[in-house]
């Protein structure tokens, strides 16, 4: 979203509306999703039916409700580099208690308050330690890895109840299709944090401390409560992420969603998320994970050789945040 | 003052005692060999570790030595990491080394450098050739592939369309596997292998690339799984595949012979699985460690550990070995009637 001061600007020019189109950042990323759809429709038979594109949706859901948590973050002015590990723990978590016998509603609750608690922890350290987010992430980051090792010894978790992994596997019948559950739960939980962010003072406060923490401070806002909740709510959401990928898998790994915290981290930045803070929204990230699990979709279906798809989602993620870029300074 | 003297001085007695009788006892019949894995977060490595510590224990009431297994590595397959370990461990002194190296080349160094310090080391796994180690315990690679391909030639016909599922690329173990599997493939004109694709050793990612192929070739007729990765996941997260191998459409082959995989080779879902004795890489590297040390015995430079084999006609045997954790009896032959 733009900034306030930038609404205000729009004001009183009353541009036309192909430039008012140009300068809406989510805009210009929805034409390339849409750019990388016709081109796709074209060149396979297989990319545009309903199959595929809802299992692309399910996909990188997990991803992009992960990322929006994120986004919270670096809109914030941090990073959060424990999310992957997040992803891993709530599920092993959740898969432990399940497999002792425990009910679902109380196992997953357990595993969400687990990554509630490493993300208030991540904010606690942040905020009253001053410690740098990068560094106290990264810590958080193999600290947790760690812990999903050490209570699992290293072997999946495995024959999880059937009521658990309806929460990944099932369709629900929206007219004429059958779209996945975790597809949905992205979709709310992509308007719940966008009310977060543009319709509260909260999220007010989260851009202000992003942009210009001093700023922020002397205005009186109570900064570290900001990012205490930031990363509170990154590590809630990538809980929620990894509970929905481990009950589509039915399995609970420790090696699970190891180094899911770049590709997080690649889709607010596609998303027009600037890692500088105090600018970007959640559906930015929506389309980043968008565009990176089409990408990835796409180079299967294509047969593009696997030995070469890193080097073509390395370009994308550049190229993405370029064309953004010079956007930003043309207009 | 006198009083505090005479109490340093008993003090000092007792410890020099104490470090001399346990030293002594130690000496004589203690072994202590290290077990060090690619990595501690691989289940497979576990089995090896069970084995290394069922071995040692088998050895310490049958012979007059106490065996210890130490269970030490780096967390993610890592090579300097792992480099640092051995040096760690020939500080700490051991009698013995079996090491599965993440590397060939960069294990060399450290490897010659605990053989120099008087710690035999053998490599079992993966092997570093050019070092001083007394032996390698593994299989090839290359024949494991070579056997998944005349496995499913057997299963699928002469004739159709093959897709592989790899990992990491380039991992030299998985790309071996490959160049087996295709080395045999080649002398079948009627089979193509259409594409290979690639999770990067992740559940999540090898259910949704092996649904992916499923949509873009609808007559695949093969898959070549060259580790297991996606069958870790449970029933209902890969409905096309699913679908396509119960009805017998699909053929499916795959590296590894965990439980999770008998489980699908008994529903029908895989035709044929090879796998390594992870078991053996721990009870019977312990085993020929104690060989050498103990009983001066001569190994050659490789010894085959073996490949199992499993198919319809034998899973039961191998779901029993895993149910007991005892992987002593030979398995049943794949394919009795021949």
């Amino acid at each position: 979203m733009e900034s306030k001061r930038e609404e205000e600007f729009l004001r009183y020019t009353e541009p036309g509306l192909l430039l008012r189109f140009a300068r809406n950042q989510l805009a210009a990323l929805v034409l390339i999703l849409f750019g990388m759809v016709v081109i796709l429709g074209l060149l396979t038979r297989t990319f545009l039916t309903a199959n595929n594109i809802f299992n692309v949706l399910r996909a990188f859901s997990w991803i992009a409700i992960a990322s929006f948590g994120q986004s919270i973050v670096i809109i914030g002015g941090g990073i959060d580099l424990s999310a992957g590990s997040n992803m891993a723990f709530s599920g092993i978590v959740t898969a432990m208690l399940l497999v002792a016998g425990y009910h679902v509603v109380f196992a997953v609750i357990v595993g969400l308050v687990a990554t509630l608690g490493v993300g208030f922890l991540n904010g606690l350290m942040v905020s009253k330690t001053k410690l740098p987010p990068f560094i106290a992430t990264l810590g958080t980051m193999s600290i947790i890895r760690g812990f999903c090792y050490g209570m699992t010894q290293g072997w999946p978790v495995r024959n999880l109840p059937r009521s658990f992994m309806t929460l990944g596997q099932t369709d629900v019948g929206i007219f004429v299709w059958q779209v996945p559950l975790p597809a949905i739960f992205m979709v709310i939980f992509g308007v719940l944090c966008y009310v977060l962010l543009d319709k509260t003072k909260l999220g007010y406060h989260t851009y202000a401390v992003g942009g210009n923490e001093y700023a922020a401070a002397l205005a009186g806002i109570n900064t570290g409560r900001v990012k205490n909740i930031a990363f509170t709510l990154s590590g809630l959401l990538a809980g929620i992420g990894g509970l929905l990928m481990t009950a589509r898998l039915g399995v609970a790994a420790p090696t699970a969603a190891q180094s899911y915290e770049l590709d997080i981290i690649a889709a607010a930045v596609i998303g027009g998320i600037s890692l500088a803070g105090g600018e970007g929204s959640v559906w930015g990230a929506l389309i980043g994970a968008a565009i990176m699990q089409i990408l990835r979709n796409a180079l299967v279906l294509l047969g593009f050789p696997a030995y070469w798809q890193p080097a073509a989602i390395g370009a994308v993620i550049i190229g993405a945040v370029m064309i953004d870029m010079y956007r930003k300074r043309k207009i | 003052m006198r009083r505090g003297k005479w109490f340093v001085f008993g003090v000092v007695v007792v410890l020099v005692w104490g470090l001399l009788i346990s030293g002594l006892f130690a000496e004589e019949k203690k072994l202590t060999f290290a077990w060090i894995p690619k990595a501690l977060n691989n289940p497979v490595f576990e089995l090896g570790r069970d084995g290394a510590f069922a071995k040692a224990k088998e050895l310490t009431e049958t012979t007059d030595y106490t065996v210890e297994v130490l269970y030490v590595g780096s967390v993610a397959s890592d090579a300097a990491e792992q480099v640092r370990v051995i040096e760690d461990v020939i500080a700490k002194g051991v009698d013995g080394i079996g090491v599965s190296c993440n590397d060939p080349d960069a294990l060399v160094d450290v490897i010659n450098k605990a053989v120099d310090a008087g710690i035999p080391v053998m490599t079992w796994d993966s092997d570093a050739p050019n070092s001083k180690r007394f032996t390698y315990l593994g299989v090839s690679n290359y024949d494991g592939g070579k056997a998944a391909a005349e496995l499913l030639v057997r299963y699928m016909g002469e004739k159709g369309k093959v897709a592989l599922l790899t990992g990491v690329p380039g991992a030299f173990n998985l790309e071996e596997r490959i160049r087996g599997f295709k080395d045999v493939i080649k002398n079948y004109p009627g089979i193509e292998i259409v594409t290979t694709v690639a999770c990067y050793d992740d559940i999540n990612q090898g259910v949704q690339v092996v649904e992916e192929t499923m949509q873009a070739y609808p007559d695949l007729t093969g898959w070549f799984f060259v580790g297991l990765w996606p069958l870790f996941a449970e029933r209902g997260s890969m409905p096309l595949w699913e679908e396509a191998a119960k009805s017998g459409r699909v053929k499916t082959v795959a590296f590894d012979t965990l439980p999770v995989e008998l489980q699908y080779l008994k529903e029908g879902l895989l035709v044929g699985l090879v796998g390594q004795k992870y078991w053996g890489w721990g009870y019977d590297t312990i085993q020929m460690l104690f060989d050498y040390i103990v009983n001066k015995k001569e190994f050659p430079s490789w010894t085959d550990s073996g490949m199992d084999i499993v198919t319809i006609h034998n899973v039961d045997a191998m779901i029993k070995a895993w149910e007991t954790s005892d992987f002593t009896k030979p398995l049943p032959p794949p394919f009795p009637k021949e």
